[in-house]
This record gives C-alpha cells, structure tokens and sequence, in this order.
C-alpha cells in the first residue's frame, strides 16, 4: 500500500514538472516570439498584423486604450510589458522626458525613406526622430448625419446651432474641445494665455455646451451610428467603423475651415522591452508602401506620413491631407496644463 | 495548540485583506499627502495641497450631487426590494424566485448598461413602441441625464437589496402578522408597525449595500448620465487618467472611503439597540390595537 502511494506521489510529482516545462516553453518563448502591442482603439487592422504575425512567424498580441491620457497613466502605473505603443506628439516629448523610451536606430528602418519629409519637419517634439517613428498625422473633425441636417457650414459654429440642441455630441476630451474653441476664436491650441484659456471656457460653457447631448470620448461613435446624435465631433476611424457601409453616403466628415488640434502619433518602442529587434520590424513593416495604403484604405484614411503609399491607395479618404492646413499640432503644455484643468472641470461638472 | 490553529485558519484572510485592503489604502493615503508630480505620479513631498484643492466649488458641487443621488437611488431601491423580497419569502417556489432575480447579476455589468441604452435610446425600444402607438413623433429623450443615471443605478443594484431582505423577512414570523390583524391592525398598519421593525436589520444592510456602491458609482453616469450627472466616481477617474493629478484622486478615494466607512460605523454601533426596540413592539400600538378590539 505504502509503495502504491509513493508511487502516485512520484508520478504527480512528475506530471507537475510536465505542466511547468510547458507552460514555462509558452511564456519564454523559445521558438515563437510574442510583440506585445498597445494601441488606439481601431487604428491597426487585423489584416496588417496579420501579415506580419505571417511574415516573421511571431505572435502579437494587441490592447487597446481610447486616450492618450490613459496610455500614459497605465504605462507610468506600471506593470505591463509592452514593447510598442503609439503616443500622439505631447506624449511623445513627455515619454522622453520621462525616460519611459527606448533610442531608435533608424539605419535597421529600411523603408523610413518613405516619411514625407513635411511630416519629419513637424516631429519638433522629438528632433531627428531619435525615439519615435510618425504613424499617422490627422485630426478629428466633425461627421454630420445628412438625412437629418441640411444646410451647415463647415465650422465649428455648428455647435452652436439651438435648433440642433440635445442632437450633438462632443468628445470628453480637454485638449481636443479647447483646442477647437480655441481655433474658432483665432487663437493657438497651444495658448497659455490665461485670459484666451477663459474665452475659449465660456464660449464652451455657453454657447456651445447647452446644445450638447453630452461629452463621449468612449461611445460617441455607436451613438452617431444608432441615429442617437446627428453631428459628432470626433475621429473619422470610429465613426466609419460604427456606421454601416451601406450608409456610408449619408454620412459627411469634414475638418471645420478654422482647423483644430491636429495630432500626429508615433511608433515608440518601450524602455525594458524584451524584443527591440522585432519591435523595430514591425515599425519598418508598417512603412512598406504597400502596408501603409492598406492601413489607410481600411480606416478610409489620406496616406499622410507615408508618401509612396499615396499611389497605391485604392478607396476613397474621408478627409484630404490639405484639410489639416489650418489644423495645428498639439504640443505639451508643461505646468500650464493646470489652466486647461481648471476651465476643463468647470465646463464637465456642469450645473 | 488549539489557539494556534485558529490563528492558521484566519491567516488567508489576514493576508487577504492586507494585500488587497490595507496596504492599497495606505499608498492611497500616503499619495493624498504627497506633491503632484507633473506628469503624472507624486513627488516625494510633503503636501496637503490635495485637501485645500477639494474645497474647490466644482468639486463640492459634485459631492452634494452624488450624495442628492446615492440617496434618492438607495430608497428606491429599498421601496422596491421590500416587496419583491416579502414575495419571494411567502412564495412556495423561493429557489426558483431567487434564481431569477441573481441570473441577470451573471451578465457583465457593462452589457446590462448598454442594454438600458438599448432601450432607452433616441432610437430604442421604448421609443420605438411609443411611436408605432402614434403617443409621439419625435424621440423622447429618455437617456444622458440624472433621470436615467438613477433608474440604471437602481436596476444594477436590486439584488444587493432583495437578497439581504429576502433573508429576514424570511426568518420573519408570519403568524405575528395574523396577530396584529386579530388585534384590529388594519393590513397595511400590521405591516407597517409589525413587519418592517422586525426586519430592521435587513432594511440597514440592503441600504448599506446599495448606498456605498452607489456612492462610488463611475461606469453609470459614464455611460448613461448627459452634462449635469458627472460624480464623484468620475472626478476621481478623471483626475487619475486625464488631468495627472494623483494626490487629488488619492485625497477625494479617502474622502469617500472615510464617509462611508463613517456611515456603516455609526450604523453597526446603533444596531443593537434598535434590536432590542424591535422585541418591544410598539407597546402604544398594542394598547390601542387592544382598546380597538374591546
């Protein structure tokens, strides 16, 4: 009786070890490497990674976050072990500063020839690229349901239409709402002018907020999509990505003729990643022509950053890069940012 | 020897509650005195600027209306929790009864949300119904404002009600119901006078159970509420993810935590005593229900 235990014992002993080696082989990674990838919420499509899990036979596995802000605060809490991820220009020169980076070595990037140079020229935030590679320069703007809205202009005095009240929807984000209060009134959405931070507040507060359904960064797409909201301020990506193809046409986006705060994400590889090598092969992998006019017919994109993709491009853009001409980056703020708090939360807790 | 083993019995819930309770708390407590750090995080420093930025009016204005909330949704809650858990006890099929009333509670929180917003939407079902009967043309707008943010709110947390008053009015004894009426109480005053001090203690823990989740409520008004329902759950999450303040979130958490811990205390303290009343039952009612009779 007591051998038949110790055998059993021995043997469980034994299947233990088993499960151990096994799952120890999944999590090293011995043959079959694993990217691990944070990105916005609908901004690489599945068919691109995809290829590339195909390609180089690794695995990637990709979250999401909806804001920079979010990005940033799960990063900086720490804990996860991404090796890429995709900040917008001010995160990008906050990253750095912060240390949280990993330098670039753009000899191993073979197609990073294929930047349009004007995009290269707006990489102030990171001179020479030496952390970060641009993905994408866009902005939001602004979709309107046309079998409910008729005769608008392109501007942003749309949110001021009372006849349109309790139908349109703004994103909860600061940056985004003030900058485009800010341009509307002339300024820069870079400003740290206290008194045009007010201006840009009250106009905000009320003029444009009485007509607003509510801030949404999260659903604002499902609802424009459900018929819920007639305009929507916010990204063309998710907003075409909630609509059905099949009303497609009955969907205007546009950039308003003030312009906005433009952004212009990057690639940046995370300090402590485990697999730089890939992680640079994937960013060149992105920059391939052909890749890149994929990734832009998919979210109905204009090839911005990526100039030979521009003639491989097959579907139509929702919006054409020379609309962003009066659009201006944003840009870190620094301590400033408490002045953008400050009117922010009065205009978010509302009455 | 058998003292030890009581101690080896209770460690997996100290080291329970000091991972997971304690020691959270304390770096909660620690960043609130902490100085913000720019982008994020605290510098090591100290400060109680966290404190003196929570007297700002936007920020007690959204305290007044959580609180104004949290209160209307918990004695909603409560009035309709009372009934469905004096059904459910009088019922002969309780187990099925119970059943359905935890079955929803297996669906992730945030599809029941958006089932709300389902029906109640511009578009959705209610409205759909109201206009296929000719009531309206135009879409009421039934979501994104305290309204709607109290009814999700309600509906989310009627079980953590039902349950715990199902359970005493359960151990309730109903023939002291029959007693009341043989004494003259009217139906509704032997339940008033009878049955809801005897079921005291279930009353206090559904209302505890309902007002502090409500109270840290964050996905509802998210998802539902419009401009004005913004709560405290939201400045917290905001100021931790989007303005980088973390010793702010950190002191506005303690504020809440002290509240509402606070309100629980003062409650278990008061508990037994309201015990003992509940034995006494109303001796006035009694004289008078008796005089009625002679």
């Amino acid at each position: 009786m007591g051998k038949l235990r110790k055998v059993l014992l021995n043997l469980s002993g034994l299947a233990l070890i088993c499960v151990l080696l096994v799952l120890s082989g999944c999590g090293g990674g011995g043959q079959s490497k694993t990217l691990y990838i944070f990105n916005w919420t609908y901004y690489t499509p599945d068919s691109v990674i995809q290829k590339f899990e195909k390609e180089y036979g690794v695995k990637v596995v990709y979250d999401t976050f909806a804001s920079n802000e979010e990005m940033f605060a799960k990063l900086k809490a720490g804990g996860a072990n991404y090796d890429i991820t995709f900040p917008s220009g001010d995160y990008v020169s906050i990253m750095i500063k912060e240390g949280m980076l990993e330098k670039i070595d753009k000899s191993k990037l073979k197609n990073f020839g294929n930047i349009d140079s004007k995009v290269l020229e707006q990489c102030d935030f990171d001179p020479g690229n030496q952390y970060s590679i641009p993905y994408y320069l866009g902005a939001a703007g602004v979709a309107v349901n046309k079998t409910k809205v008729q005769n608008y202009d392109h501007s942003w005095s749309i949110f001021a239409r009372k006849d349109l009240a309790n139908h349109m929807i703004m994103l909860d984000d600061m940056r985004e709402v003030m900058g485009d209060a800010l341009k509307y009134l002339g300024y820069s959405v870079n400003t740290t002018d206290q008194k045009q931070i007010d201006e840009a507040r009250d106009l905000i507060n009320n003029v444009w907020k009485p007509n607003l359904l509510k801030f949404d960064a999260e659903a604002f797409a499902k609802s424009f999509a459900a018929g819920e909201v007639w305009v929507a301020q916010g990204y063309a990506e998710s907003i075409f990505a909630e609509v059905d193809k099949s009303n497609w046409g009955t969907v205007d986006f546009f950039i308003p003729k003030e312009g906005g705060p433009s952004y212009l994400d990057s690639m940046v590889i995370l300090k402590g990643s485990k697999n730089k090598d890939l992680a640079l092969k994937f960013i060149d992998f992105i920059h391939r022509p052909e890749i890149y006019a994929e990734f832009c017919d998919y979210f109905g994109f204009p090839s911005t950053a990526n100039v030979p993709a521009r003639a491989l491009k097959k579907g139509e853009s929702w919006y054409r890069p020379e609309d962003l001409v009066n659009c201006e980056l944003k840009k870190d703020v620094g301590a400033d940012l408490e002045k953008y708090n400050a009117a922010w939360q009065t205009i978010r807790v509302g009455k | 020897m058998k003292k030890q083993i009581g101690l080896l019995y209770s460690l997996p819930q100290i080291v329970w509650l000091f991972v997971f309770f304690a020691a959270p708390l304390c770096i909660i407590i620690a960043y609130s005195f902490l100085k913000k750090g720019l982008y994020g995080g605290v510098e090591p420093q100290f400060s109680v600027e966290a404190y003196t930025a929570m007297a700002n009016p936007n920020i007690l204005l959204v305290t007044w209306r959580t609180l104004k909330m949290s209160v209307i949704a918990t004695a909603l809650t409560i009035l309709i929790a009372l009934p469905c858990g004096y059904s459910i006890a009088r019922s002969k099929n309780q187990a099925i009864r119970l059943f359905l009333v935890i079955v929803p509670f297996w669906t992730n929180f945030l599809v029941r949300i958006y089932a709300w917003i389902a029906i109640l939407g511009n578009e959705g079902f209610l409205n759909d119904i109201l206009r296929a009967l000719h009531l309206t043309t135009e879409s009421v707008q039934f979501l994104y404002n305290q309204t709607a943010v109290i009814l999700v709110l309600v509906y989310m947390y009627l079980p953590y009600a039902i349950l715990p008053l199902f359970s005493t009015i359960d151990k309730f004894d109903f023939t002291l119901l029959d007693a009341a009426r043989d004494l003259g109480a009217s139906r509704f005053q032997s339940y008033l006078r009878v049955l809801l001090p005897n079921i005291k203690s279930g009353l206090v823990t559904a209302g505890l159970f309902t007002f502090v989740p409500i109270f840290g409520a964050y996905a509802v008004p998210l998802l539902v509420g419009g401009k004005d329902s913004y709560m405290l759950g939201n400045i917290i999450a905001d100021q931790l993810t989007k303005t980088r303040n973390w010793p702010l979130a950190s002191s506005i958490s303690m504020t809440v935590t002290v509240l509402t811990t606070g309100l629980v205390f003062f409650i278990a303290m008061r508990k037994p005593r309201e015990q003992e009343q509940v034995f006494d039952a109303d001796p006035a009612f009694m004289q008078t229900a008796s005089a009625g009779k002679r």
